[in-house]
């Protein structure tokens, strides 16, 4: 029996998935900063979500963006996975497009294959100049 | 005796609705990435210390996300209703800059923000009295120019009812 019901009031958030268990669903938690009304404090509320995942391609871990779904697909179900932000284990830094685990980058950022002869002259020299500041000391 | 914590203004109601940063109706999310160690990182942690409960308080249905020490560089994201994705690179800003530019390119500009408030003046009238949910005023002898309220001023002797019913009951 469907009832009819009001339309669905979160239209895209962002949250951590917590459970893959069920087939094809993923279980998301969101957190919401609320002010608590007498410390004049934010504080994080959390609420789980649902979300469709045909693909089954998130893990325990990821952050992800879902959509609303325009009718809900089921009677928890009202939201489908729209993007992965961030895979866990594999952040990739969206500034550089590199991968990075924490506060460092997970490969070499400096250009050193594809350097022409200019660049390599211009860099021995620099180094010739830290080498004679050094020995000055 | 003072308040609790490192900079208690930050918990009083006249700090948090001097934030002017509303966002526009578009902003569903906003996602703020920033580092706990490194110069870098500063103005983005001043950001959140700081201007993260103004601009919360002023959007409540914002739904607000801080992720620390995922990546090397500070950012913020937005993500809107129409499914794009804003985001801010703040390497190396102070939290005022942060603010500014978010202001710049996602905020109600002043003067949208000036008509919605006449328009919520104009929805109630300020002469009218009755709850204090709806009008400035509880009872008419509130108003200015009207007849004092009877339990701070006793009415003249005309106005009470025994006095009218004993005139009525001699004539």
């Amino acid at each position: 029996m469907s009832v009819p019901r009001g339309a669905i009031h979160a239209k895209w958030i962002v949250g951590k998935v917590i459970g893959t268990k069920m087939q094809k669903t993923a279980k998301v938690r969101v957190t919401r900063l609320v002010l608590d009304p007498y410390l004049l404090k934010f504080f994080n509320k959390r609420k789980t979500y649902f979300a469709h995942d045909p693909l089954q391609q998130c893990v325990v871990g990821d952050i992800v963006l879902l959509k609303a779904l325009p009718e809900r697909r089921s009677k928890h179900v009202k939201h489908e996975l729209a993007e992965i932000v961030f895979k866990v284990g594999n952040v990739i830094d969206p500034i550089t497009g590199k991968p990075c685990a924490g506060t460092r980058f997970l490969e070499n950022l400096s250009d050193s294959e594809n350097l022409t002869e200019a660049d390599t002259t211009y860099l021995s020299e620099k180094l010739q100049e830290l080498k004679v500041r050094s020995t000055d000391k | 005796m003072p308040m609790k914590g490192r900079f208690p203004v930050r918990r009083t109601l006249q700090y948090l609705s001097q934030g002017d940063v509303v966002f526009k109706s578009s902003v569903k999310v906003m996602t703020v990435n920033y580092n706990t160690a490194g110069e870098l990182s500063e103005g983005a942690r001043k950001f959140v210390f700081f201007n993260i409960p103004q601009i919360q308080y002023k959007n409540p249905w914002v739904q607000i996300m801080l992720f620390r020490n995922m990546t090397p560089s500070p950012f913020l994201r937005f993500y809107l209703d129409n499914g794009e994705q804003v985001l801010v690179d703040v390497e190396d800003k102070t939290n005022k800059e942060i603010t500014e530019h978010v202001k710049k390119i996602l905020g109600k500009s002043k003067e949208t923000l000036e008509k919605e408030e006449g328009e919520r003046k104009k929805l109630s009238h300020p002469a009218t009295f009755g709850p204090k949910k709806y009008h400035l005023r509880e009872c008419m002898c509130e108003i200015e120019g009207q007849v004092p309220c009877p339990a701070f001023v006793p009415l003249p002797k005309e106005m009470r009812g025994k006095y009218k019913a004993a005139m009525k009951n001699e004539a």
